[in-house]
This record gives C-alpha cells, structure tokens and sequence, in this order.
C-alpha cells in the first residue's frame, strides 16, 4: 500500500516536472538498433547523461540482418537506422510508427534535399540520418587513362584491377546505369540487358567487398574501385594520389534514416533521442567520426573548410541532380542475386 | 615451423597495437594510445566480459554434454542410436545463418524465451558440443573394454567405476573438447545476431561492421593484453603444477 | 575421407555394450531432449519453411509448393556447392599433413608439459576473427611484408600476387582450422602405448614402417575424428572465403547467406541449406553402411 501511494506521487512529480522541463525520470529507457560503428559511442553517452534515459544498444551489420530479426519478432526496439528502400518497404508493411513532428523540431535543420523523399514523402515515419552515394575512386599513379564513368571502368585493360562492392543490387544498378535504364526498373527484360552488361564486367573484378574496400586500395592489390563515399573520404584523406569520381551515367544515392518500429514501448525517448542528434553541434561530432554526406544543413556549416571540400563526401550540386535513391523492389532481390552468383561461377 | 604459423598473424597484430596510424595498414611510429583509450572503453570492455561470460558457461554445458553423451553412446545400446547419432552431426553441416535464424524463431514464437544471455548460450552450445562429442568417442575407440569390468569386479559401483577410471582415462579429450567449445563459442558471430538481446552483446557483435571505418586498433591492444595473460596464466599454473612433481 | 567415428563405432566391442536400463535412460535424457529441442526442431522448421512462400518483405507465407527445390536443382548451385566441398577437401588434407606432427609432438611431451602446449595452440585463436584475417590480409598483399621480404631480399624482382586467389582462400581456411585437427590427433596419440611401438622396432621395423603400420592404424580415431571436425564445419563457412578470396568464387554458405539476406528469399536460402544438409547426411550414411557390410 505504502509502495504504491509513492508511486503516485512520484509519478505525479515526474508529470509535473515534464510539463516544465525534459528532464526525464531514472526509470526510463531507451533501446536503440542500429549499425555497428554509425553513432559514435561518445553520442550516445552525451544523451545518456543530458536526459537521465538509459540507452542500450545493439549492432548489426547490414539492413537484412535487421529485417530478418524484426520481422521474427525478435528484441523490443525503439528506434532503427534503416536505408531508404527498406524504410519504403517497412511503411508499405505498416511496421512503423508514424512521428509526432511537435518532439522533434531540429527536423527543420535538415537541408530540403533530403526532406520529403519518394520512400517516405513528408517523413511522416522517418528522419534522414546521413546520407551517401556510390562513387569510382581512382589510384591515379596506376591508371593513367581519365576514367570518368562505368563504361570507363569495366574496361578489359582495367582486368585484375578493380574492387567493388559485395552487393549484387548495386552491382546490377551499375549496368542498368550504362545501359540508360533507370536504376528501379527491374523488369525481367532490363535484367536481361543487364545481365549482357555483366557477363562481360564481372570476369574482369578482383575484388568483392563492401565493409572495406579501401583495404584492397590501399595495399595496392587493385587500383581501382567503386566503393561507398565514407570509404573514399577515407581514402582521399590517406594519400593524394586518390581521385574521386561520380560517374558519367549517374548513380545511387542512400539516404540511412532514423525511425520507431510500430512496437517501440519508449517511442517518446526515441523521438527525443532523434530530436538530440539532429541538433548541429551533435550531428557535426558525427560527420567527424563517418565522413559521410550529412543532410543537416546547420552541421555542415560548423565544418573546417577542408571537410567541406572533400569531394568524396560533398558531392557537386550538378553531380548530385544525377542521382537516384533506390525504391524497394522486394522479391526481386532473390532473382538479382542469382544473376550475380550464377555470372560469378561461370 | 607450425607454431610459426600459427603465431605470425598474432605478432602483427601486437605490433599494430603499437603503432600510431589509425589504419591497420603501414607502420607510423610507436604509441600506447590505443592501449590508454581502451581502458575507458566502456563498450567495447563490456562487450568483452559478455564474451567470455558466454564462452565459460558454453564451454561447461557442451563439456557435460559431449561427455555424458559420448560414454553412454559407447557403453550402452540404445534404440535409434544410429539416427540418433547422424543427428549429432548436424549443428556441424548447417550454415550458422540457417541455425541463427530458426532457432530466433524457436525461442521467440514457440518457447517464449526472452533473448539475451540463456539464448545465446542455448545456441552457443547446439554448436559446441559436437565437437566435444566427435573428439570423446575416438577416445572411446580402442579403450579397452575390460577396464570398466575389471574395476567393477573390485567393487566399484558402476558410477564409481567411470569416475575413478572412465573419465581420468578420458581426460585429454575433454580438455581438448573444453578448449574447442571455448574458442568457437568465442568468436561466433552470425548465430550470436539472432540469438541475443541488447543486454548480452558480444565482442564479435561489437567488432563486425567495425570494418567500415577502419578496424578500431583498441581491439588489436585487447587482443594482445587477452593473449598475454593467457600465456602468463599457462607458464604461471604450468611450474606450480611442476612443483607439485618433481 | 575418413570414416565418421560417431556413427561407425560398432565393431568388436559390441559384445560389452549393454541394454541399456531406467537409469541410464535417465543420464541418457539431456542429450536427447536438447537434441530434439534445439537440433531437431529447428531442422524441421528449416524444412517447412524451404516448401514455403515469402512475402515482399521476406516475410514467410505458409503456401506450399516445391518451386525452391525446382529452383536449387540448377547447375549454377550444384557448382557452387562443388567448389566449396573442393576447398574443405584440400583443407583437411593440409590440415592433417600440417597437424599431425604438432599433435604428435605434444602427444609425446612430457605429462606436464601436454596441456600446456595444448593451450599455446588454442590461444591465437582467441581473438577476433576478422582482426586475424586482416592480420592475413596485410602479410599477403601486394604491398604486404611477405612480398616486401621476398622482393627485398632479391628472391623476386617483381611482387607475387598471393591475395585474392585460390591460394590465400585455403590458407585461411587452414590457418583458421588446423586447432581442430591437432587436438582430436592429439588424444588419440597420447594414449599411445610406448611398447607397441618399441615392440615394433624391436622386430626390426625401420622408424618409416613402424609410423606407417603401427602408429598411424592406431591414431586413426583421432585422425578420422580431426577430418570430421575439420572438413564438416569447413563447407558452410565464408567470412574468410570472402575475405581471402575476394569473393569471385562463391562458396554455399555464402550464397545461402545472401539469399538470406539481401535476397530477402529464406524459403529458397532453407531450400539450399536443406539440400546441402540431404547429400550430406547421406554420403554418412552410406559410408558407414559400407563400412558395416565389410566389417
């Protein structure tokens, strides 16, 4: 009996105190899944301490692996990081929940490119975390001819010496790119051209990687490749004779979102935990750990110049208007990966 | 010349552990700093308690089991043994995304279960004790049957007669057996995503995707400070035990 | 390959094996129940769900039908399964050629020394996967300290490109699989009998004979045990394929891994996976059937 008329007080004085301020109670928690390596951990802490709420984390380390644990119905998540196509595909499946805009004004810091996307027009479920695009990076000491597109690349003189990404849609979307075919169309007649494409491209990769393809680079064993920006960044950072490049026929755009699953029991700390990473100062921290393309128009005015410049994460204007985000095409991923594999084995 | 081999990989990495550069690539001078920012790297120190915690009690059930399991398949004719036995074999065959995702679903929509550490070390052992299992029963081969009747024809009962005879006799394969579980229950990672909740991660959890932005150098310094006291347990247990026999 | 020890031992000692009674059905108990919860369980689930399904979100759909087997009976899988038997072979060859004389050295260390040694083979491995292979990685690229040494030292004039091949994916794989070679040799060779193999010289064997027709029969226990352990987990594995290899041949554990994932297609990936686990409970069987008939 005792316990409880505390607790009514208690809970009396936390609603009143809400009412005030946003300092939050100790009881309250926040379950956070997210990639491994994408908030860095000083973030996370930072929040811990300025709210009072306390944050666990777990990792993991591509988009499926996610999917496949949410949709066994495993964890009780409040907030994910998922991509653009699989925010679009969690909407459709009515997995999410939608925001309430009134706990997260820093949403306005947000550049308009950003807002407003295909996969989720008004963001009514989620909030762009960092975005990034796919690029050629070139090792201009061993390749002296100017590549400027796919085409360029996938060159038989250029056999033995180009890494790329370990994804076959990505892979796909650059031969449907050449061919001039919208990166989403795929239909089993684009898949055909594509697949033409590839039998003549995929004999002549060394390399297949998609968490560090700047290893292969760096080492010297491949001289070329088409990587994410982060790793170009990197890359451009480590030595001058790097060279970025957007390719001629356009490319992919990846927008990593923040947003609540429909069965988040501390939504609220979730909203106020994106509200949090999207003020600038916050949002700079993370540019600085990720050298990733930040939507957060405010945070990139806090940058040196010098990471500003960094044409890996800063695309032109022009280069980005050449650009596409990827829709979710759902059961055709199964079919994509088998043209791949089946081109890998021959 | 094979424990050259096996040690290279591990020298390189203690040396990294020294260097400066952030990238595991070329050296750039010597450096303790990766060793200072590790001791207050909460997650990461945290993660790998979780680790071992997970590997002890793995190591332990699948030990209990593989032994248990092997003697009585050996000592005793049971029906269904020969099925029983290709059962055994397959947490080995099966790809660990297949074994971590049907057992998730096993734990969360048949029996309830909350993920986190009983899970992982559910899981952990499923693969484990084979292992155990496999090396015990070649153990078993060959030993001499007379042994456990010769014991018991002295008056042990049969639970005394394995004890006292049995499982001294089994010991090297089930410390090997031990050390095996250890290691693999150690460094899983596909089977450890699915299986485990946010208050049990693992190092390899914290240490895939990590990658990406260059593999973090406090996890070579860990490595190093793991090995080296291991090694200094050995050589320190190893006189003590030389001591006790002169 | 060598023969399972698991399913084969039923030889002489049948006589002295037992019915087995209450008791030993209570001890007995553990195994069977976790066997069924945790091992047979999930197998059918597997298998259910490679009959069925999925939905856009690679959600399961109980609808069954046998499109993910018409599927996986394709020569780009069955080639992709081939290479990776292919690789666990020459894995456990080497494993064995590499592991049996450290399991032999320690099998006939003073006592006091085994367990200690043993432990000395274990504890590389207790660290991170991917710290070791990229510990590999920078030993063997282009770039890396083994070229350097070997151009450096006027072996080579031009530096040897030794990532990314067929090479580098079975040294990463022996590298990561030989412990579980040496400890199973290791048990087998420590119970020994020191006069057998004096008995052998003795009766005028040379060291070659007395190895080849005393020590080895008696080891194989250890020996088949240490291929079983080697060569089984050696098939489904990838990450260091991957790695290694650079991912332009595919093994199965990688393409199920795939399907599973990105392919969003767990009905298919469990179709692979069940096919792969079909042949291969099948070629035990059959080997120790024949192995039954001749005894």
């Amino acid at each position: 009996m005792k316990t409880k008329t505390t607790k009514t007080i208690l809970s009396a004085a936390a609603a009143a105190a809400l009412a005030f301020t946003a300092t939050a109670q100790a009881a309250e928690k926040l379950n956070i899944y997210c990639w491994s390596e994408y908030i860095p951990q000083d973030v996370i802490d930072d929040f811990a301490k300025e709210t009072g709420i306390k944050v666990s984390v777990e990792n993991y380390a591509s988009n499926e692996e996610m999917l496949a644990k949410l949709g066994a119905g495993g964890g009780s998540f409040d907030i994910i990081q998922p991509s653009e196509y699989v925010v679009e595909a969690l909407v459709k499946e009515k997995l999410l929940r939608p925001l309430d805009k009134k706990a997260i004004p820093n949403l306005k810091n947000i550049g308009p490119k950003f807002l407003n996307m295909p996969f989720d027009p008004g963001n009514k479920y989620s909030v762009p975390f960092m975005a990034g695009t796919v690029g050629i990076v070139v090792n201009t000491e061993l390749v002296k001819e100017d590549i400027k597109s796919f085409s360029d690349v996938f060159k038989p003189a250029n056999k033995g010496k180009i890494v790329v990404l370990d994804d076959a849609r990505e892979i796909v979307s650059w031969a449907l790119l050449s061919k001039g075919i919208p990166v989403n169309d795929v239909s089993d007649k684009n898949l055909e051209k594509a697949k033409g494409v590839l039998s003549d491209w995929i004999p002549l990769i060394k390399v297949y990687d998609s968490d560090s393809p700047k290893t292969a680079l760096l080492n010297g064993d491949v001289a070329i490749g088409v990587v994410w920006c982060g790793e170009g960044a990197i890359l451009l950072n480590e030595n001058k004779k790097f060279r970025w490049v957007i390719p001629a026929e356009g490319t992919h755009l990846f927008i990593d979102s923040l947003a609540i699953p429909k069965t988040a029991k501390n939504f609220a700390n979730a909203e106020k935990f994106m509200n949090y990473i999207l003020q600038p100062e916050v949002s700079k921290k993370i540019s600085e750990a990720f050298p990733y393309l930040n939507p957060n128009k405010e945070a990139v005015k806090l940058l040196t110049e010098e990471q500003r410049n960094n044409p890996a994460s800063f695309p032109s204007k022009k280069d980005l208007g050449k650009m596409e985000t990827f829709k979710d095409i759902g059961e055709r991923g199964s079919v994509i990966e088998e043209i791949v594999t089946s081109l890998k084995v021959e | 010349m094979v424990f050259a081999f096996l040690y290279l990989p591990i020298a390189l990495l203690v040396v990294f552990s020294f260097n400066s550069s952030k990238l595991n690539i070329r050296w750039e001078g010597f450096s303790t700093k990766w060793y200072e920012a590790l001791l207050t790297n909460k997650v990461l120190i945290t993660a790998f308690e979780n680790s071992l915690l997970v590997a002890l009690f793995t190591t332990l059930l699948s030990t209990l089991l593989g032994t248990i399991g092997a003697w009585m398949l050996h000592r005793y004719r049971f029906p269904y043994q020969r099925a029983l036995a290709l059962l055994i074999f397959i947490p080995m065959v099966m790809p660990e995304v297949l074994m971590g995702v049907s057992l998730l679903v096993l734990f969360v929509q048949f029996l309830n279960l909350p993920l986190g550490f009983t899970t992982l070390v559910i899981s952990h052992t499923t693969f484990c004790f084979p292992f155990v299992l496999v090396g015990v029963q070649a153990r078993l081969q060959g030993l001499d049957p007379f042994l456990e009747e010769a014991a018991m024809d002295l008056g042990a009962t049969p639970l005394k007669a394995f004890w006292k005879v049995i499982l001294p006799y089994l010991m090297p394969a089930i410390v090997s057996g031990a050390l095996m579980s250890f290691t693999l229950s150690l460094d899983e990672y596909i089977v450890s995503v699915f299986t485990t909740g946010a208050q049990s991660q693992t190092l390899p959890l914290k240490v895939y995707g990590m990658a990406k932005v260059g593999l973090n150098p406090q996890l070579n310094a860990l490595s190093a400070i793991f090995i080296a006291a291991t090694v200094v347990v050995a050589i320190i247990s190893h006189t003590l035990a030389r001591r006790k026999t002169p | 390959m060598a023969l399972p020890s698991a399913v084969s031992n039923t030889g002489g000692s049948d006589m002295h094996r037992r019915k087995p009674g209450l008791l030993a059905w209570l001890i007995l108990l553990p195994l069977v129940a976790w066997l069924l919860l945790f091992v047979v369980a999930p197998t059918v689930m597997l298998i259910v769900v490679s009959f069925a399904e999925r939905d856009a979100l690679g959600r399961i759909v109980y609808e069954f039908n046998l499109q993910n087997y018409a599927r996986a009976f394709d020569w780009v899988w069955l080639k992709v399964m081939l290479l990776s038997i292919w690789y666990a072979l020459l894995t456990t060859i080497l494993c064995m050629a590499l592991g049996y004389p450290v399991a032999y050295f320690i099998g006939r260390a003073p006592e006091r020394w085994r367990t200690t040694l043993l432990l000395l083979v274990m504890v590389p491995f207790w660290t991170s996967f991917l710290i070791r292979t990229y510990a590999w990685i920078t030993i063997l690229s282009k770039d890396g300290l083994l070229n350097a040494l070997l151009v450096g030292s006027g072996i080579l004039t031009e530096p040897l490109a030794l990532l990314y091949t067929p090479f580098a994916i079975v040294l990463g794989l022996v590298y990561n699989f030989l412990p579980f070679m040496i400890l199973p040799i290791y048990t087998s060779v420590e119970k020994l009998d020191n006069a057998l193999i004096e008995a052998a010289y003795d009766l005028g064997a040379g060291p070659v004979r007395a190895f080849s027709q005393v020590i080895i029969p008696l080891t194989r226990p250890g020996i088949a045990a240490g291929a079983m352990l080697v060569f089984i987990p050696s098939i489904a594995m990838f990450a260091i394929t991957t790695l290694m290899g650079g991912g332009s041949n595919p093994t199965i554990g990688e393409v199920i891994f795939k399907q599973f994932t990105s392919g969003r297609n767990q009905p298919f990936g469990a179709a692979l996976g069940t096919l792969l686990l079909v042949i291969f409970l099948l070629a035990l069987w059959l080997t120790n059937r024949q192995r039954e008939e001749r005894n």
